[in-house]
């Protein structure tokens, strides 16, 4: 069932819905919220998301969902496409295993890289440099264990691609590919891993703007 | 089936695996992790916890599992009692909505604020205070999401507990009643859910200790 979906362009979580739309071949129109004018911190926009932030979806019988992963997943048993939820107990517990590591350990790191080096200065805010050396800092442990588990198995849940793996796209093309910090250099399961989730077109088509 | 919780007793995440094991009635075996003495770090426990935290837990038929609220969801589906995760999918969805906000909205605050005024002093760093004073302004801000989400339904996720309401319990009680922040007294949809959750047998069973 096709779907509107609100959000910005280049934000990163709106890119995380339209990877997955992509991945299962759901519809969407997107629909821009005008950041610059505050818009999703006016009353309209908190009807739809409590927390003033994008995105959020609409479907046509007025179902609504925000929060990025659980529009993904809910995407991800509708349409058609690749299995990116394991069904097997187990092999599902491995997946919401992988899924923890993505928003526990790698993103309030990469996505504070990324609020410092790449939002603040497009609003025209300075950079806490000292802020983002903890940060990297942090980021190199937590890396160090994506590439132990990566050096056992083809992807996070075990070897079959999930939404785990893709989650990490957006905030993962800001830390590895657009900033210069040699994450990928000295952790070659790492590399592999982030070439071949990189590389799928439902990224590329969506990398430069949902 | 039983299995062994490896953690601390009174740590936040090793606390919810705790309790929802205690509100799925599954018998598990506490073995402490000497944390203090550095034992999370060693190659021993890395074999099982590749990012060097607590908990993870081993099932008797040598299934292991890392990061908590995974280990919540695996045992979610396990043992007998309250049907903590719903089945129909857009149910399902709400759910997976509810989840994003304890882990997207309310943990990076939270857990930032645990981290400077218990994590911290325990071993023994100094508390930075600014980052407090930020941690807590952001903490208001959240919970007026939770105060008009919570006008509209008894939980997050509609008007039966799931586990993203319990989820919120092991750092949410440190932050509303141990260090007394959250202006609860002026937010009283936020009120009468922490009341409501945190009565809860399960949790007063697991609350000083898992």
């Amino acid at each position: 069932m096709a779907f509107k979906l609100h959000g910005a362009k280049m934000s990163t979580y709106t890119r995380i819905v339209a990877v997955i739309a992509k991945e299962r071949n759901v519809p969407y129109e997107f629909i821009a919220v005008d950041f610059k004018a505050a818009e999703h911190k006016q009353p309209p926009h908190l009807q739809h998301h409590p927390y003033g932030q994008v995105p959020y979806i609409s479907q046509d019988d007025g179902f609504e969902l925000y929060e990025s992963r659980a529009i993904a997943r809910y995407l991800a048993t509708i349409g058609s496409g690749t299995q990116l939820i394991p069904t097997e107990p187990k092999a599902y517990a491995k997946f919401e295993q992988a899924a923890s590591v993505e928003y526990a350990q790698f993103d309030p790191i990469a996505s504070g890289i990324a609020w410092e080096k790449i939002i603040k200065p497009h609003f025209g805010k300075v950079t806490d440099e000292k802020r983002v050396e903890e940060l990297v800092a942090l980021l190199e442990i937590k890396l160090d264990g994506h590439e132990a588990i990566l050096g056992k198995q083809k992807y996070l849940a075990g070897d079959e691609i999930t939404l785990a793996d893709l989650f990490h796209l957006p905030n993962g093309n800001i830390v590895f590919e657009r900033l210069e910090y040699g994450f990928l250099d000295k952790r070659p399961n790492l590399q592999r891993w982030w070439k071949d989730i990189s590389s799928r077109p439902s990224w590329q088509a969506v990398k430069d703007g949902a | 089936m039983a299995f062994t919780l490896h953690g601390s007793s009174e740590f936040t995440c090793t606390r919810r695996v705790a309790l929802i094991a205690k509100e799925r009635n599954v018998p598990y075996r506490l073995i402490t992790v000497d944390v203090k003495g550095g034992e999370h770090k060693q190659p021993a426990h890395l074999k099982h916890q590749p990012f060097g935290q607590v908990p993870y837990i081993i099932q008797e038929d040598g299934f292991e599992l890392f990061e908590s609220r995974a280990i919540g969801r695996y045992i979610a589906t396990l043992g007998s009692g309250p049907e903590l995760i719903p089945t129909e999918p857009k149910a399902h969805a709400k759910f997976e909505q509810a989840a994003g906000i304890e882990y997207a909205q309310f943990d990076p605050v939270a857990n930032g604020i645990v981290k400077e005024k218990i994590y911290k002093p325990f071993f023994e760093v100094a508390t930075d205070e600014t980052k407090v004073q930020e941690l807590t302004a952001q903490l208001e801000s959240k919970l007026d999401g939770y105060e008009t989400l919570l006008s509209k339904q008894k939980y997050l996720a509609g008007n039966e507990v799931t586990l993203a309401d319990l989820f919120h319990l092991p750092y949410g009680s440190i932050v509303f009643e141990e260090l007394g922040y959250g202006s609860l007294d002026k937010r009283l949809n936020v009120k009468r859910w922490w009341k409501d959750i945190s009565s809860r047998p399960a949790w007063q069973a697991v609350k000083e200790g898992a």
